[in-house]
């Protein structure tokens, strides 16, 4: 069978519900609404590919929503003090950088396991920011928004570096040997120690990385609109998390790419405002969420069962 | 900053440090207070006015509550004071029964409860200050978005999350007080955005492309506001879509210049505040008592009191002529 | 580890994990009795020393508890379940809905919701047993579903209410002196203590950890006992979703939302390793223990109240606490490594 089973089962997903839309609810191909939709995505979007990278050398991330939280704010305050855009971008990158760069130093320094490390930094992350900020919003001084370029402009810069983002990506995993390491990393560690990658090393800056792509997207986040809110963000780690493993990537590492996790989230982030569409009711929209996770893994579940014939 | 990062280092060093705890008798008399939740703009621009109030009367305040709406978490707060032995308990209660066990607890020991924005049960307060009831509120937005459309149409709501008690009994009386009085207006859809504003623009760009014929949206949460706001102005829809909701000045001003805002409603909050520390104030000092009809409280005059119930007054629209002479 | 062996045996006690968790609980305690108990301003005793807070200590953390006992035999066989919080929520509205909407009585309706658990666990385990998923997404997926189908149940609105006060009474009255729940959490530790310390299947749970495929060569029906794990697990967490209701007298559709990684966090400070295998119920208690000591006594001292942050104070150490104890946990294996890659070369 193809190997490419998952991502293209996906996509075949994702095609079928755009084309149900389109049969029931054409007024969702509108383009302004659209673009806008696809606008506010496009910051997930940049997470998930350093999330994508994280699942792949066989670890988990489950602070990037604080990290993102922490970002805003902090890039939204440079901001009020009247830094420009081009000093508040990089700080937030250094920012996210940072707090991967801890994350990584337990990980991959101490060989603490990612999921507890995460957990812990994701509450002190959170918790630190409500202390600090008391939940008030802050608001940005004009010419924040859209660079201070009209808003079409603005959207589709946004929208066109998530995409050029997604492309790299996607190309350095295939074509770059760094890329290649992290696959070899997520695969077998030892292996890769063996073969000369140093596991630890390269563990550790996918960490880096993902926190530095935590405060690009914060950022991309930011001039979206007028005023940043504390909360922002919240819940962040699980959406990605969701949309790379429903996209194709093992969560036992090694396996997967950006392409099919683009598509993973494209289907998610299509649930919601396809059932507004489709005039169903909101109550509805997280036991669909939970029914796509898990009808993605069991038809994954169910082919590798075909393939091994019945031998588990 | 400054200022939080030093309340930081003092916790820590008292913490670490082990130093025996600051907490020498004094004679100011201390008043705590709760909000529904704490980073709710709604509750900070309460505390603006309580802190006004504690200031005049010379008392110490603190403020405190869940971050997110959560009954059990007012109860063990509730636990918190009592522990500290303050002179009275101001609380907006999130979930009535559950709350007024703890406030009984708060009574016995000689603690003055008063209730503020939402009541808990009669017998664990002495008094409720009384900013609108939720037929007002309700009625009050319906009202404001009939006027808005011409009384018919169809309109949508943007509510924080599908649980929250508060949400759920304003969406019934507005439910109630649009089949009562306007039968050619249709709620085409409630979504909650989980008191985040960026979902709650995602929802609203949804709702403008699904339903074609929308003329309002109404955010009764108060990120909700700014979010629909925003979502309409990219949409190039200002004007064609109204927005109202409640919330605060600070938050929407910038919309409400812009034309995409209408109208914000809301209880002039800061005075809820103010208030409500005042009548704190006035039971500990037993100058406040059941059956009095009337209440002066500093700069804002005198207040009617029913039964037990001070009465703020009606609910405050803000529109453009006059949110810049509110600085919260 | 190995040279540990070779000691006498009060020394490996000494050495042993749970001994200085529950060094740090004493000292905690301690400290907090000393510094969080005060007569107050209205000349009462008050605070951490008082039996009354002690026994809400215990109330609150009952639930929670309860979680981080039924997530102890899954974290061993290596496995996670992130839906436990959700299922509480669903539990609660489906026992909720059963009384009040289907004329149930209380016992029946109880019995049914821990039926419903089961399901839910077996749900878990259906997917993760017999189609080889990871353990990690199918519990993020029901993580969905559970909460989901809670709120459509409730379409949101619903909050089921007015329980009769004799079952108000497992959350709110004592009996025998404690909480009614804190026997009932009791009861369950002692159960699934003697499960995974003193039964074979408890053996079988650490093997399938360290190594599910040594484990089925050893001939163990390593699905069969790992559906166990899960089922068990949901079962649990609907008697949370029980003492949940009866302690707040409400059943609604966020009952729990969140819990799921308070019971992670207690059940890793415990001692438990997260890649299966290691760990003990004892650590679990004691871990839970820390936890709920450390969030209540912080909110007894009263420098903390008047900082208006007591919740983000404690969050934030609890996350100290967990770096720190994975820290200390983890330096034994972290120079073993380095003295092995030394010898390899």
């Amino acid at each position: 069978m193809n190997r490419y089973f998952r991502e293209i089962s996906v996509t075949v997903a994702l095609g079928l519900v755009l084309l149900v839309m389109a049969g029931f609810a054409p007024g969702f191909y509108q383009a302004q609404p659209l673009l806008s939709l696809i606008t506010r995505e496009a910051p997930t979007l940049v997470v998930m590919c350093g999330m994508a990278l994280i699942i792949i050398s066989r670890q988990i991330d489950i602070s990037v929503g604080s990290q993102f939280s922490v970002c805003s704010i902090g890039a939204g305050l440079l901001a009020a003090r009247g830094w420009p855009l081009v000093a508040v971008l990089p700080a937030a990158m250094m920012m996210g950088a940072a707090f991967g760069a801890f994350n990584g130093w337990l990980i991959a320094g101490l060989r603490l396991p990612s999921i507890v490390v995460t957990l812990a930094t994701m509450v002190m992350l959170r918790q630190g920011l409500n202390l600090l900020q008391q939940g008030a919003f802050v608001n940005l001084p004009d010419g924040v928004q859209w660079f201070g370029l009209s808003q079409t402009v603005g959207q589709w810069t946004l929208v066109a570096a998530a995409l050029s983002l997604l492309l790299a990506c996607g190309l350095f995993m295939r074509h770059v040997a760094a890329g290649r390491w992290v696959y070899a990393v997520g695969t077998d560690a030892e292996a890769a120690r063996l073969a000369g990658i140093r596991p630890h090393w390269v563990t550790f800056l996918v960490f880096v990385f993902v926190g530095a792509l935590t405060g690009l997207a914060a950022t991309m986040n930011l001039v979206q609109s007028p005023q940043i809110q504390p909360l922002v963000g919240s819940g962040l780690e699980l959406k990605v998390i969701a949309a790379v493993v429903v996209g194709g990537v093992a969560i036992s590492g090694g396996r997967g790419n950006v392409w099919g996790a683009f598509a993973g989230l494209l289907l998610l982030a299509c649930v919601s405002p396809a059932l507004t569409h489709l005039h169903v009711e909101a109550y509805w929209e997280k036991a669909i969420q939970g029914m796509i996770i898990l009808l993605a893994v069991v038809a994954d579940g169910l082919r590798q069962r075909g393939l091994k014939g019945g031998h588990g | 900053m400054n200022h939080h990062v030093s309340r930081f280092l003092l916790s820590a060093t008292l913490l670490f440090a082990g130093l025996p705890a600051v907490f020498a008798a004094e004679a100011k008399l201390m008043i705590a207070m709760m909000p529904k939740s704490k980073g709710n703009a709604y509750f900070i621009s309460c505390k603006h006015g309580a802190d006004r109030a504690a200031k005049e009367l010379g008392f110490e305040l603190l403020f405190d509550g869940p971050t997110d709406s959560n009954a059990a978490k007012q109860n063990e707060i509730v636990e918190n004071w009592i522990t500290l032995g303050v002179d009275v308990i101001t609380v907006a209660a999130e979930n009535k029964q559950g709350i007024s066990t703890a406030l009984r607890k708060a009574q016995k020991q000689g603690i003055k409860v008063i209730t503020f924005d939402a009541d808990a049960l009669p017998d664990a307060r002495s008094f409720f200050v009384n900013q609108a009831t939720p037929q007002g509120i309700a009625s009050g937005l319906m009202d404001e978005a009939a006027r808005l459309c011409g009384a018919e149409g169809e309109f949508a709501i943007i509510s924080a999350t599908l649980t929250a008690g508060n949400q759920r009994e304003w969406l019934k009386y507005i439910d109630q007080r649009l089949a009562e009085k306007y039968p050619k207006m249709k709620l085409v859809a409630v979504r909650p955005c989980d008191d985040l504003k960026d979902k709650a623009q995602s929802e609203a760009t949804a709702l403008m492309s699904a339903n074609p014929g929308l003329k309002l949206l109404m955010a009764i949460c108060s990120p909700g506001v700014p979010g629909a706001a925003e979502a309409v102005k990219q949409a190039g829809k200002t004007g064609q879509v109204k927005v109202i909701g409640l919330g605060l000045p600070s938050e929407n001003r910038r919309y409400v210049h812009e034309g995409v805002t209408d109208s914000v409603m809301l209880w002039k909050t800061e005075d809820l505040g103010y208030l409500t520390i005042y009548a704190a104030a006035a039971v500990a000092r037993d100058e406040l008592k059941p059956g009095a009809t009337s209440f002066k409280a500093g700069s804002l005059g005198t207040f009617e009191i029913k039964g037990d119930n001070i009465l703020l007054g009606q609910p405050f629209i803000f529109n453009r002529s006059n949110i810049d002479q509110f600085d919260f | 580890m190995i040279a540990a062996n070779n000691q006498p045996s009060w020394r490996r006690f000494l050495l042993r994990y749970e001994t200085l968790l529950l060094a740090v609980l004493v000292i905690e305690w301690l400290i907090f009795y000393h510094y969080g108990t005060s007569t107050n301003r209205r000349g009462h005793l008050v605070g951490f020393g008082t039996l009354d807070r002690q026994f809400d200590i215990l109330r609150h953390s009952c639930e929670i508890g309860l979680l981080a006992l039924a997530l102890t035999p899954v974290i061993l066989t290596a496995g996670i379940d992130l839906s436990v919080g959700s299922l509480l929520g669903l539990c609660a509205i489906v026992f909720g809905k059963l009384w009040h909407d289907g004329g149930l009585s209380i016992p029946l309706a109880a019995a049914l919701t821990l039926v419903v658990g089961a399901m839910g666990g077996g749900l878990n385990a259906g997917l993760i047993t017999a189609l080889r998923l990871p353990p990690l997404i199918v519990t993020l997926g029901t993580y969905s579903l559970f909460r989901g189908l809670a709120e459509a149940i409730t379409q949101g609105a619903v909050t089921y209410t007015d329980f009769p006060s004799g079952f108000l009474f497992l959350g709110q009255e004592r009996w025998n002196g404690l909480p009614m729940q804190a026997w009932l959490f009791l009861l369950m530790a002692v159960l699934v203590w003697i499960l995974v310390h003193r039964t074979t299947w408890g053996r079988s749970f650490r093997v399938i950890g360290f190594s599910p495929e040594g484990a089925r060569y050893a001939g163990l029906p390593v699905e069969r006992r790992v559906s166990i794990v899960y089922i068990l697990a949901g079962i649990i967490a609907a008697l949370a979703a029980l003492i949940y209701t009866a302690r707040l007298g409400q059943a609604k559709a966020d009952a729990g939302t969140g819990y799921e990684l308070f019971a992670i966090t207690a059940v890793v400070l415990g001692g438990t390793s997260i890649f299966g295998g290691r760990g003990s119920v004892t650590g679990t208690l004691l871990g839970v223990a820390a936890i709920a000591v450390l969030k209540n006594g912080l909110a007894c001292l009263p420098v903390v109240i008047r900082l208006n942050a007591a919740e983000e104070i404690s969050g934030l150490l609890t996350g100290a606490l967990l770096l720190v104890a994975l820290t200390g946990n983890a330096v034994p294996t972290f120079l073993n490594y380095l003295r092995a890659r030394r010898q390899a070369r």
